[in-house]
């Protein structure tokens, strides 16, 4: 189990870059489809952004936002936004993630309905990304306090 | 004689009553002035966590719009597009992190003197970026040297400081100067590390330490807002 830091410079500076992380975050998910960036990356900045509040806060600190089972949670739900997103394009008639057809539904032209598809899926992979990562970072976390017993992945 | 007793067993009995309802009366006095404190006590409870209650909410609500609004305003900085359906995306987006984080930014900050702060704070760089300069000149001709004179040590020195954030400033504005790096701060005591004895000096006069301790007013500021509020809440409580 990683100790919480106790430097002062460390905390605040982490404080005050967490919101500012989360916003950058979500910019470059919105804005997958006008500049780099997308689900992936916005995703892995967000599980970043709680990776810094766990390591200078500690985990306890940490679960006021994101716990294990949110973690789960959230991964579940990406993957269900994604799938979800797709298998309504094919039960309305076209192919799997053919976002032309969600315009009957948003009442939009194609062309918007297909940008917006994107930023749906997009949206459900960022949800997905940043719960696995955050999974896996608080599975590393706290791994020697579970192994200190029995030892292994069991 | 039988009239005479039968008198004095009424008379005695007339007392014995009389007594049962002055020690009657006696316990519901007692009663009585038990409830009257309880509920006085209650009262006096009751205010006071209507008081917390009241600022924590107000401070909450001031955290949240002042968190939303600073994100909004990154958002811009990094968007560049300004149509209907991004500004509304980039509010939903500035609200989200200002529900979720609102305890983050302001949290050892008074809302009502921010303003203030971030006035004196832009104040301060200009100052900090002479300094800077001054110092990276001392330190190249420093190097330049053959000799190279340089005297390094660590100096310790007790802040006046209150804050984290104003720490921080410090301690950073510290390492941003070249030839004096922070290395921790234990319980307000600052450990630097000094290139050579000019440097050492110019951090020994606490011009810096004054200038942030200005900044965050700390040490010698009178938080009027605070007691404003205060007095605002006793009146609408009142009434």
């Amino acid at each position: 189990m990683i100790r919480d830091s106790d430097d002062v410079i460390v905390k605040t500076l982490a404080r005050l870059l967490m919101p500012f992380i989360v916003g950058f975050a979500l910019y470059v998910l919105m804005h997958g489809h006008h500049s780099p960036g997308g689900g992936f990356q916005g995703g892995v900045i967000l599980a970043a952004g709680f990776v810094l509040l766990c390591v200078s806060f500690g985990l306890q600190w940490t679960q006021r936002w994101m716990t294990r089972k949110t973690a789960e949670l959230f991964s579940s739900i990406g993957v269900f936004i994604y799938g979800g997103i797709g298998v309504l394009c094919l039960i309305l008639g076209g192919n799997y993630l053919d976002y032309g057809r969600l315009s009957r539904v948003l009442g939009v032209d194609v062309a918007e309905a297909r940008s917006l598809g994107i930023l749906g899926v997009e949206i459900g992979v960022a949800l997905a990304v940043m719960a696995v990562m955050c999974t896996l970072f608080f599975m590393i976390f706290t791994a020697v306090d579970e192994s200190g017993g029995q030892g292994g992945e069991q | 004689m039988e009239v005479t007793l039968l008198l004095e067993a009424t008379e005695n009995a007339f007392r014995i009553i009389e007594r049962a309802r002055e020690h009657a009366l006696g316990l519901l006095d007692t009663a009585v002035q038990f409830t009257a404190e309880e509920t006085h006590y209650e009262d006096q409870k009751r205010v006071h966590a209507l008081f917390a209650g009241a600022q924590r909410r107000k401070t909450r609500f001031q955290n949240m719009v002042g968190t939303t609004v600073i994100m909004f305003g990154f958002w811009l900085l990094l968007s560049g597009i300004f149509d209907a359906f991004h500004l509304t995306l980039g509010f939903l987006c500035s609200a989200l992190v200002g529900v979720l984080f609102h305890d983050l930014l302001f949290s050892n900050v008074r809302v009502g003197d921010m303003r203030v702060v971030a006035g004196r704070f832009i104040a301060y760089i200009p100052w900090l970026i002479e300094q800077i300069v001054l110092a990276n000149i001392h330190v190249a001709s420093l190097v330049i040297r053959p000799r190279m004179p340089i005297d390094p040590k660590v100096i310790t020195f007790k802040s006046k400081l209150e804050t984290d954030v104003s720490f921080v400033t410090l301690a950073n504005s510290i390492t941003l100067t070249p030839g004096t790096i922070t290395m921790d701060i234990k319980d307000g005591v600052y450990y630097v590390h000094a290139l050579s004895k000019k440097v050492a000096d110019d951090l020994n006069t606490g011009e810096m330490e004054d200038r942030v301790a200005h900044i965050f007013m700390e040490a010698d500021h009178l938080y009027v807002q605070d007691v404003l509020d205060a007095a605002r809440l006793y009146q609408a409580m009142r009434i």
